[in-house]
């Protein structure tokens, strides 16, 4: 029933923004294999073969895989070692040259060939697919990445609310833009709560060219849990909300967080730690780095932009030799998040 | 391009022999001040016309804003020196030079480049966030629409800056567990 209504209530798509290692093509390498022309020999082979090239770093890789082409001389091939990056089918080695000491079995093995294997393990479904496609893999599924690649990750009443949420960081963007600032808007929510902490706008045309919207909502919610740097008396669009245990809750997410891996060290403030921010368009680096420091939980940005660093230039949520990662996720409205970038360029 | 020089030779041009004699101090100045208020002991200055226009060190914890690295802090200062002084901002910052007793981290690498500073001279390498090189090189890459690369000189008087931010570490581990302790009473 939900179904159905999913696709009539919303006109935008969610994605995940992953890391380099689980969006890049599949890396191949060449290997040699060889037709295993007596089935039953296959699991001797294996072990034999298996002794003699122990595929070091290559456990992904299947050693046998079973000849679907047509017409059909064998069931199963064997892989045997990886060949030079230079090798040419023409020049093969022999199984002579390649397995010298296998002498009996070598009846029961075909002529050796050059086949393409995939060099890493594949990380997403999109990958297994592609890497099955010359070789055959395992694959260790993360069903959620695979579920948020499908658009199924959120419900349709967690897509309402955060519908909900990048419309208000629409019309923060539209009121920054009317005094002539980028229109570009921010909000920033409590993910277990579904309060919101913080709206604002980018603030760039006034005191400090580094007011980015990212920026002003890092600030606000400094201000929300008693810190705090710029002043935005000017700027009435941009407003912080206290609960009245804001900053306890703030504390105790930072302890407790089920990531578990930052506990908040003596006084250093980690304030985004539970938080998510929507965003009408792709941080850049500067604020993308900002909000890893201040342990962002989640971003969610309607539409890249050119430098943008979670995901268009750089992936700074996910690279493995930062100490904090979070979950990105891109294009809730993003029909509306690009207009808003249409008319500031008119505008200036 | 990024250099690593040694300190006898750092010196290449007569202002910058001066202007670091007297620099120095006050860069590390900077920097033990931050120690001393909890804060990772970084300190910076900003150069223009051989004046200081702008200092700061670290204040993430005062601010409660994990921006407020020492260079976000002397930019501040600029901006506000740049209006009591009435001239352009954009002038200034395209002919100013930051000194920092560590590379500047993404963040920073970035804010710096959006204002077009041209040079950046540095004390110690940030493994853990630097943007000059360490862990990404926001200072060279080619971003077209993220103002405009700039030059970085590493090195100069590293090893206090290392010394420094070793003591800070030390001192702030054995705490960690005790404040767990503190909280849940
Ligand atoms: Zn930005
Ligand atoms: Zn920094």
């Amino acid at each position: 029933r939900r179904r159905t209504s999913d696709s009539e209530c919303f006109s935008w798509e969610i994605l995940p923004v992953l890391s380099e290692e689980e969006c890049q093509g599949v890396e191949l390498l060449p290997a040699y294999a060889a037709p295993i022309l007596c089935k039953k020999e296959t699991s001797r082979l294996v072990k034999e073969v298996s002794a003699i090239y122990p595929l070091p770093g290559l456990q992904h890789l299947k050693r046998v895989r079973a000849c679907k082409e047509e017409p059909r001389q064998h069931d199963v091939e064997i892989l045997i070692c990886l060949a030079s990056p230079l090798q040419k089918e023409e020049s093969a080695l022999s199984l002579r040259e390649l397995l010298p000491t296998v002498k009996a079995e070598c009846s029961s093995l075909g002529e050796p060939f050059v086949v393409q294997v995939p060099a890493r393990p594949p990380l997403t479904r999109p990958q297994f697919r592609e890497s099955s496609a010359h070789w055959p893999t395992s694959f260790h599924e993360n069903k959620l990445v695979t579920k948020a690649l499908d658009g199924q990750l959120f419900s349709w009443e967690e897509k309402n609310r955060m519908q909900k949420y990048m419309d208000q960081a629409i019309q923060a963007a539209k009121c920054g833009a009317a005094i002539g600032m980028e229109a570009v808007g921010a909000v920033v929510v409590n993910s277990s709560t579904g309060a919101v902490i913080a709206v604002g706008h980018d603030c760039r045309q006034g005191c400090n060219p580094l007011l980015h919207a990212s920026i002003v909502g890092i600030d606000l919610v400094s201000h929300a849990q008693g810190g705090g740097v710029y002043n935005y008396d000017i700027y009435p669009d941009c407003k912080f909300f206290l609960s009245p245990n804001n900053n306890e809750c703030a504390e105790i997410d930072a302890v407790d967080s089920p990531a578990g891996t930052h506990p908040t060290a003596v006084g250093l403030p980690y304030i985004c730690t539970g938080f998510d921010l929507y965003v009408t368009r792709e941080p850049c680096t500067m604020c993308a780095m900002a909000l890893l420091h201040s342990r962002i939980q989640r971003v969610f940005y309607g539409t890249p932009s050119p430098d943008g660093a979670l995901g268009s230039k750089y992936r700074i949520h996910s690279r493995r030799d930062l100490n904090h990662h979070f979950d990105v996720f891109r294009g809730i409205l993003e029909d509306q998040c690009q207009e808003l970038g249409n008319e500031c360029h008119q505008v200036s | 391009a990024m250099h690593f020089l040694s300190n006898n030779n750092f010196c290449h041009s007569p202002i910058l022999a001066l202007e670091l004699k007297w620099l120095s101090c006050v860069l590390l100045d900077q920097a033990k001040e931050a120690m001393e208020q909890g804060e990772v002991p970084v300190g910076c200055l900003m150069v223009y016309r051989e004046q200081i226009v702008g200092q700061g060190r670290n204040e993430v914890n005062e601010t409660k804003n994990a921006t407020r690295h020492a260079e976000m802090v002397a930019i501040d200062q600029v901006l506000d020196w740049c209006q009591r002084h009435s001239e352009k901002t954009t002038d200034v910052f395209e002919h100013t030079t930051l000194y920092v007793t560590v590379e500047p981290c993404i963040m920073c690498a970035a804010a710096l480049r959006l204002l077009k500073i041209p040079l950046v001279i540095y004390g110690c390498r940030n493994d853990r966030f630097g943007g000059c090189g360490s862990v990404l090189n926001i200072a060279t890459d080619y971003l077209p629409n993220t103002g405009t690369p700039f030059e970085c000189i590493g090195g100069y008087r590293a090893e206090e800056a290392v010394e420094m931010l070793k003591t800070f570490y030390k001192q702030e581990n054995p705490n960690a567990p005790k404040s767990k302790a503190r909280k849940k009473d």
